[in-house]
């Protein structure tokens, strides 16, 4: 008996006793988690009756009402919008000018201050600026994602493309290699580990920004609907704007990381 | 040929100042067609700095050096290089890797191809073609980088302590593979070693450095028969000239 469970402990993480357990060996210990997770918070809220800790059913059927009302689905379609538009931008401008500050010392010394500085101060101190500058505009959530992802996708690239082995640049200038090709063929395939670790830093805080920017203006998106349910303490429907945004961003990070398995398999 | 006279080239502080130290001091010498020349000396004697002079990577700050009469401005099609590190792409596949210097140089894509798959069969990887760097071994790795050296038809083929990085075993069977290319492809070579054997085995002449500042101690002839193998090491002429190299060596070796 003792050697099955050892064998069984080989194929899951946990292995359990035999007889009571049974059913349950192979079980990722992720899932068991989750489950007790949401057991313990069924439990609490039925035992509390905390109005700040609505039971865990509850959440779910103001989710489903959402969904089937179709209010969430016509603002999650809003808050994605702006997210594309916003990290798009960020993705674009950050990989340009990293790449630059990290291929010439002149050019990382003169934005390192201004980049870093605007990456550690916190980025929804900027939207009261950007709605005076764009007003009731799309261009305000959109700005406030970029400033949530922008920096940290710039940092990562600029410190992929310094740390680069020179030698690999030496190979390909030995060979006649001009700079545009140093660029494509060498500086940018070396990198990308390092820059898709930037990425998905930045696709987290562009979700993050995103719900942010929307709270601000408190008009349209995810975020607005979860100011409104959150100034009538409706907390049932905010946890359930809350699950949405979740699996927003797993989601998101899930694409990402497929992405980065396909084009650096090559690494270690 | 390689024509080198009164080469001066300084060491370089932080942020590119003068540091007024010579690392290379008026070298005198010259590389004749389809010559091997093998470079000894200590650690520090500039050799790398030699290399990457001749290849055009970096600037000298005084005296000449000429490739058939033209000076040294920049990289020429003319020069390729083995790294001492393979240096190849870890991203691309063994005929990727092998056909770089062809594709930066413009060549169509189906000639990189088919000159690409002759080298790998030269550099005998074939049937590797599609593997990651990282699924080879050091020996084989060191092959790819030859066979991309090799693939732009270069005049001059320039390494840089190639096989420093492989072990003993390996280091024998790249010796040989690499003396049977040359005699297949005659080319200029400039190899620089830190093996004194190796020197001697692959070396028509074997040039001598002292450090601090790098100069010229001396050239050795090396009159060994060719093609050379595993009978050459037997020689008196071979042992003798690599008893020299240590003399000299060991003297201004700091342990």
């Amino acid at each position: 008996m003792a050697k099955v469970a050892a064998e069984a402990g080989k194929i899951s993480p946990i292995s359990l006793p035999g007889g009571l357990w049974r059913p349950l060996r192979g079980t990722k210990i992720e899932a068991l988690a989750l489950v007790g997770g949401v057991i313990l918070w069924e439990v609490l809220g039925w035992l509390l009756e905390m109005p700040w800790l609505p039971p865990f059913s509850k959440i779910m059927e103001a989710l489903v009402q959402f969904v089937q009302s179709g209010v969430i689905l016509g603002n999650a379609a809003v808050s994605l919008q702006g997210l594309a538009i916003g990290f798009s931008v960020s993705l674009i401008v950050g990989l340009f000018v990293g790449a630059l500050m990290g291929r010439y010392r002149r050019v990382e010394k003169a934005l390192d201050i201004y980049i870093h500085a605007l990456f550690i101060s916190p980025s929804m101190i900027f939207a009261p600026i950007f709605f005076a500058i764009f007003g009731l505009s799309d261009l305000v959530r959109i700005a406030v994602i970029v400033m949530y992802s922008l920096f940290v996708i710039i940092i990562n690239t600029a410190t992929a493309v310094r740390t680069v082995d020179p030698v690999l640049v030496e190979m390909a200038s030995s060979f006649g290699a001009k700079e545009r090709q140093i660029f494509l063929r060498i500086l940018l395939p070396a990198s990308l580990p390092l820059i898709f670790a930037g990425i998905r830093l930045g696709m987290g805080r562009a979700v993050k920004g995103m719900i942010n920017g929307e709270m601000f203006i408190a008009m349209v998106g995810l975020g607005a609907l979860a100011q409104r349910y959150g100034s009538q303490f409706e907390a049932s429907k905010v946890f359930a704007i809350a699950m949405v945004v979740l699996i927003i961003g797993l989601v998101t990070n899930w694409l990402v990381q497929t992405l980065e398995h396909k084009l650096t398999s090559w690494v270690d | 040929m390689i024509q080198v006279r009164g080469l001066n080239k300084e060491f370089l502080g932080r942020d590119g100042a003068d540091t007024g130290l010579l690392a290379i001091d008026s070298l005198n010498f010259e590389v004749r067609d389809n010559e091997f020349l093998t470079v000894i000396g200590p650690s520090g004697c500039g050799k790398t700095t030699l290399l990457r002079i001749i290849a055009g990577l970096i600037p000298y700050d005084g005296g000449e050096v000429n490739i058939n009469g033209v000076p040294v401005t920049g990289p020429g099609p003319d020069r390729s290089v083995v790294f001492q590190n393979f240096a190849l792409m870890p991203w691309a596949d063994v005929l990727t890797n092998v056909v770089f210097g062809l594709e930066i140089r413009g060549v169509p894509k189906s000639d990189c191809k088919a000159t690409g798959m002759r080298l790998v069969r030269l550099v005998g990887l074939e049937g590797f073609e599609r593997r990651l760097p990282k699924e080879l071994s050091g020996g084989m790795q060191q092959r790819v980088g030859l066979a991309r050296a090799l693939a732009v038809s270069p005049q001059i083929l320039r390494m840089d302590e190639p096989f420093g990085a492989l072990d003993e075993q390996t280091r024998r069977l790249l010796q040989e593979q690499l003396l049977r290319i040359w005699e297949q492809e005659r080319k200029t070579v400039l190899f620089i070693t830190h093996s004194m054997e190796e020197a001697v085995l692959l070396g028509d002449r074997v040039m001598l450095m002292t450090t601090r500042p790098g100069r010229v101690k001396e050239i050795i002839n090396v009159p060994l028969k060719r093609p050379r193998g595993q009978e050459t090491e037997k020689s008196t002429t071979f042992i003798e000239i690599k008893e020299y190299l240590w003399e000299n060596l060991r003297s201004m070796q700091v342990a």
